[in-house]
Formats: structure tokens, sequence, C-alpha cells
């Protein structure tokens, strides 16, 4: 169930709140409001008790609009999947919306006036959808019986709290136990031998590291090639 | 221990940090982007980003940077010359034998 319009704005886990904020859903605006982004879901409400909430799960995607000659007003963009138009409005399908029928996707963008909080929205949204992720994808991958590895629990016992955390390069996987951290450096190293010279992947260093670590990497395409036939005789 | 075909699959996006990929969601939208970062559950940002189809979805064109839900990802394409399949292969043969071990 996507929409809870009985439910009342959350007040614990609330990561981010954001007043004078406009929420406008398939292109019509619900008026100006606060919006909630909270650990458990995400929900904007303009004070009379009319709003919605939002499952993490539904969400496909957030992201910050700044082009003002796309739409007028810096913004919020988010892509919820699921038709929540049923549920506001009577006039549900107006013609721009026809051509998301057969997708059922509703596309939501919150209009806060204070433009600088926009960082601070989707970063925040970021990690709430970083609390939930989809319980299908670590059992379709697990073929494994025993110990399942907790990424959650790692990251737990490494003080991080449970927010599982980007891995751009040189962060992201110090809260693995050392046996988890030990097959992804021996992964890495392998990855390593293909990619070549410039990476730093999180602890593990090549020959030729390269001291920037930023996130646009040039990489030799060409030593690629080369190199993947350079260890096919070495037995792991 | 164990790790699981996701671990072995972030640890390969993570090498493709700063390679432009183009993500194909279950709803059928493509993004083409830069890939930014990617998290354990494979929840992807990309930057610069640009839609495939922006007919059909004018709001993205407004947008630069995104966070797509690891769950909603069909595809990922990348760029044939980046991505060493044999190596990638081998990686997950030898971890399917470790976890039989």
């Amino acid at each position: 169930m996507v929409l809870l319009r009985s439910v009342p704005p959350p007040t614990e886990g609330v990561r981010h709140e954001q007043g004078e904020t406009t929420a406008v859903l398939d292109g019509k605006g619900l008026g100006t409001g606060t919006l909630y982004v909270a650990e458990t879901r995400l929900s904007w409400f303009d004070g009379s008790g009319m709003g919605f909430s939002l499952e993490y799960p539904t969400i496909s995607l957030h992201a910050i609009s700044r082009d003002l000659s796309a739409y007028p007003q810096e913004h919020l963009y988010v892509m919820v999947n699921a038709k929540l138009n049923d549920e506001m409005q009577e006039n549900a399908h107006d013609d721009e919306d026809e051509e998301d029928e057969c997708e059922g996707i509703t596309e939501i963008r919150f209009v806060p006036s204070d433009k600088a909080a926009l960082e601070s929205m989707f970063s925040a949204m970021c990690e709430c959808q970083a609390l939930h992720p989809d319980p299908d994808d670590e059992d379709s991958n697990g073929d494994f019986d025993g110990d399942e590895y907790d990424v959650e629990e790692a990251e737990a016992e490494h003080g991080q709290g449970d927010i599982p955390s980007f891995c751009t390069y040189e962060e992201g996987v110090s809260g693995l136990r050392a046996e988890g951290q030990a097959t992804l450096q021996r992964l890495e190293g392998m990855l390593a031998q293909s990619v070549a010279n410039t990476f730093h992947m999180a602890g593990v260093r090549t020959d030729e590291t390269n001291g920037e670590f930023d996130d646009a990497v040039e990489v030799d395409a060409g030593s690629t090639v080369a190199g993947q036939f350079e260890d096919a005789d070495i037995d792991h | 221990m164990c790790i699981s075909v996701l671990q072995l699959f972030y640890s390969f996006f993570k090498s493709l940090v700063g390679k432009d990929v183009v993500v194909e969601l279950k709803n059928d939208l493509s993004i083409c982007g830069t890939l930014h970062s990617v998290d354990q559950y494979l929840n992807i940002k990309l930057t610069d980003i640009s839609v495939t189809d922006p007919e059909k979805y004018p709001h993205m064109l407004s947008v630069k940077n995104c966070f797509i839900r690891g769950s909603v990802v069909r595809y990922v394409q990348l760029p044939a010359d980046e991505v060493d399949t044999q190596l990638l292969q081998d990686a997950a043969r030898k971890e399917a034998l470790q976890q039989k071990q």
C-alpha cells in the first residue's frame, strides 16, 4: 500500500523536515505544506491534515532538479513506482498521464521555498532509502546455508550505525568482518589486475596507485584487454 | 564465511565508478549517466544524467544527478571495453566453488 492518508506525520526518526514546501503530483499542485523525510516513510502534509505518505521501496528514484528552463523552480524530483492518482484526485487521467499509464508511475515534485535545503533533502532521502533494501535481493542471491553475511550487522559492529554507506573509493567497506574484507580484497585484487593502474579500491592498493581519489578516474582501456590473459594460468 | 553474488557485483560496480553507464529501470525508463557511487544493495547514484526517452519523461530533463533504488534496476549497460567479462566469470566461478567448501 503506497498511500497512507490517515497516518499522521512521523515524529520519530525524522532525518529532515522541510516546511514551506509545495507538492506537485503528476503536474497537479497540492498546495504548500511540510515534507518529512523520516526513516520509516516519506510524508507530506499541508497542515490541515491532508497529505500523503510514501514507502521507500516504492520510490524508484529521486533527484534534485535545477534546470529552470525545464521547470521554473528548483525542486526535489521523486519517481514513485505506482499510480497514486486514484487516491488523490477525481480527474485522474489528463493527457500527460496517458503516457505513464502502462508503466504505472507517478512523478512528484517537492518545491521548497528554501532552495538551499535541497541538498539536505536529497541526502536524507538517500540515507532513508538505504534503510529499506528489498528483502528479495538477499534471498535471490543466497545459495548459501550457514552464515549469512549481514552487512548491516557488520556496519553496526564498526560503529557506523545502521546506515549502509555508499562506496565511492576509499570509504565504505571498513565495516566488513575480517574474512569478508579478505574476500573482498581478493575479489578486488582480481578486478584490479584487469582495470590496472589508477584505482585505489577500499583498502586494496595496486602497485600503481593514483594519489587522486576522485570519483571520475581515467582508466586505460587498452590495458584491460592486454591484462586479461596475463594471469590465465595462475591457479588461485 | 560465504559471500553472496550481491557482494561480488558490489565490488564489480565499485570498480566501474567514474564510467558512463546506462541504467534501465523495470518501468522501462533508461537513464544515461556517470556512475558516481554504489552501495551494498546496488543503489546507484549517477551524475550528469540524460534520459534516453525525454518525450516520455520530460520532467527528468532538468535533473543532473540522481539516486536510483537498486531494486528497480533491470539492467546496467556498460561500455564493453571497460569490462573484463573473463575476469568476472572467473570471480563468480571461484566464489561459487568457495561457497560449496
